[in-house]
């Protein structure tokens, strides 16, 4: 019977495309099983990669088990050259510089003396966008979400919500009342010791406002600041904010003579000759938008800016305690 | 359709969906590619400085001296103590990093 003869042939012919279909999708499910591991593999390298680009340098090396809150402990620049900005303050201060990469952009831990003492990002200033390029300045604190609490109940902006850095701690940053940037930080790794700068370090801090009065009770709230008055001045008010005994700030009127002017921090790098210091940033490719002069007992201060336009300020102190700077 | 002839483009596309979706994988949400690190901040521009008239001073005094006050009411703030003398910077030898001040 033909037809049971030629079933034979059809049965094995099924079989075999039956064997050739399990081994096509054993070999259809191998690839996509090699497939899902090569795709897992990918993301899971990328993630690897995305957290370990992500974490900036710790702020101590080693950890210091201090915390000072109130403090400056830490400042950012964010440049849009961070090349021309790494030769003008290595140039101009001796700093160091270890450049890491943050996901697709460039950061630089400035040290002086084996010491971190500041970070740099390259961040591309958009064609439609009139901004500057500023220093960071950022204030220690015990609770970053409690500060964040606090400086929305006195009238504050948070520009970058509380966040946790890799290696760095948790921080924030907010515009204050006046409109002043600044940022909190908690730092894992706790924060600098209190002690004299050296030449070519950050010394002091100040905080140039349209409202002092109100600027100090804001900051006073955060950071619990005794709040000192100076010699007053007619139509200004000039205060100093000090915590654990120390003064860490001052805050000044906004000068009122010029329109276009906002609250702003400024910091101050200790130098031993402002006027020789202000020529030096000119010639490095920075500008002088304060000439050096007199400040509080005979010390001079400056304000000039990097080649990017970032303000920075220059105060001369005395090494000893007693000693005064020569008027 | 052959397995053997989906094989040699089969690896290509997974590699090519792979990179697609991990290429969107980097800095999630965060714009500027500071992924999880994004203080991406520039002051506003036009910002003048100077125009400090006579006694506009800024930095710190040292030996205690310089306060004055407390001055009682009309202030935003709690004045220091009377009893607290001006403060001055650190100036011992403490070295715990180059932010000292």
């Amino acid at each position: 019977m033909h037809p049971q003869r030629d079933s034979t042939p059809i049965c094995a012919f099924n079989s075999a495309a039956k064997i050739r279909q399990k081994s096509g999708s054993y070999q259809a499910s191998r690839w996509i099983r090699r497939g899902v591991a090569i795709l897992a593999l990918c993301i899971a390298g990328t993630n690897f990669m995305s957290t370990a680009s992500a974490q900036v340098p710790a702020l101590l090396q080693p950890t210091n088990p201090e915390t000072h809150i109130g403090k400056i402990v830490f400042v950012e620049l964010v440049t849009p050259d961070l090349n021309i900005a790494k030769r003008f303050y290595s140039s101009l201060f001796g700093w160091s510089f270890q450049t890491t990469q943050i996901n697709n952009s460039d950061y630089a831990q400035a040290t002086m003396n084996g010491y971190p003492v500041a970070g740099l990002i390259q961040k591309t200033i958009p064609d439609n966008e009139l901004r500057q390029s500023a220093w960071l300045t950022f204030i220690s604190v015990a609770n970053v979400d409690a500060a964040r609490s606090i400086a929305l109940q006195h009238g504050a902006k948070i520009l970058v919500e509380p966040r946790d850095v890799p290696n760095r701690g948790r921080q924030a940053v907010f515009a204050d009342p006046q409109g002043a940037v600044f940022a909190v930080l908690a730092s894992t790794s706790g924060d600098p010791a209190d002690g004299l700068s050296e030449p070519g370090e950050w010394i002091w801090s100040s905080l140039i406002s349209s409202d002092p009065d109100n600027a100090a009770s804001f900051y006073q709230a955060i950071f619990d600041y005794e709040i000192f008055e100076t010699n007053p001045v007619p139509g200004q008010e000039h205060l100093i904010m000090a915590s654990t005994k120390y003064a860490r700030a001052s805050v000044n009127s906004l000068p009122t003579i010029a329109p276009n002017r906002h609250s702003h921090w400024i910091n101050f790098v200790r130098v031993s000759d402002a006027v020789a210091m202000a020529a030096r940033v000119v010639s490095l490719g920075g500008r002088v938008l304060v000439e050096p002069r007199i400040d509080r007992q005979g010390g001079k201060v400056a304000i000039v800016t990097d080649p990017g336009g970032a303000p920075f300020g220059l105060l001369e102190w005395p090494d000893g305690e007693q000693q005064e700077v020569a008027k | 359709m052959k397995t053997s002839s989906i094989r040699p483009i089969l690896l290509p596309l997974i590699i090519f969906i792979a990179g697609v979706l991990c290429s969107g994988c980097v800095a999630p949400g965060y714009g500027y590619g500071y992924g999880g690190y994004a203080v991406d901040y520039y002051e506003p521009y036009g910002g003048i400085y100077g125009e400090w008239g006579p006694g506009y001073n800024v930095g710190p005094y040292r030996d205690g001296r310089g306060r004055q006050g407390p001055y009682s009411g009309g202030h935003a703030y709690r004045s220091a103590p009377a009893s607290h003398p001006m403060p001055s910077i650190p100036m011992g030898g403490g070295h715990g990093g180059g932010n000292r001040h």
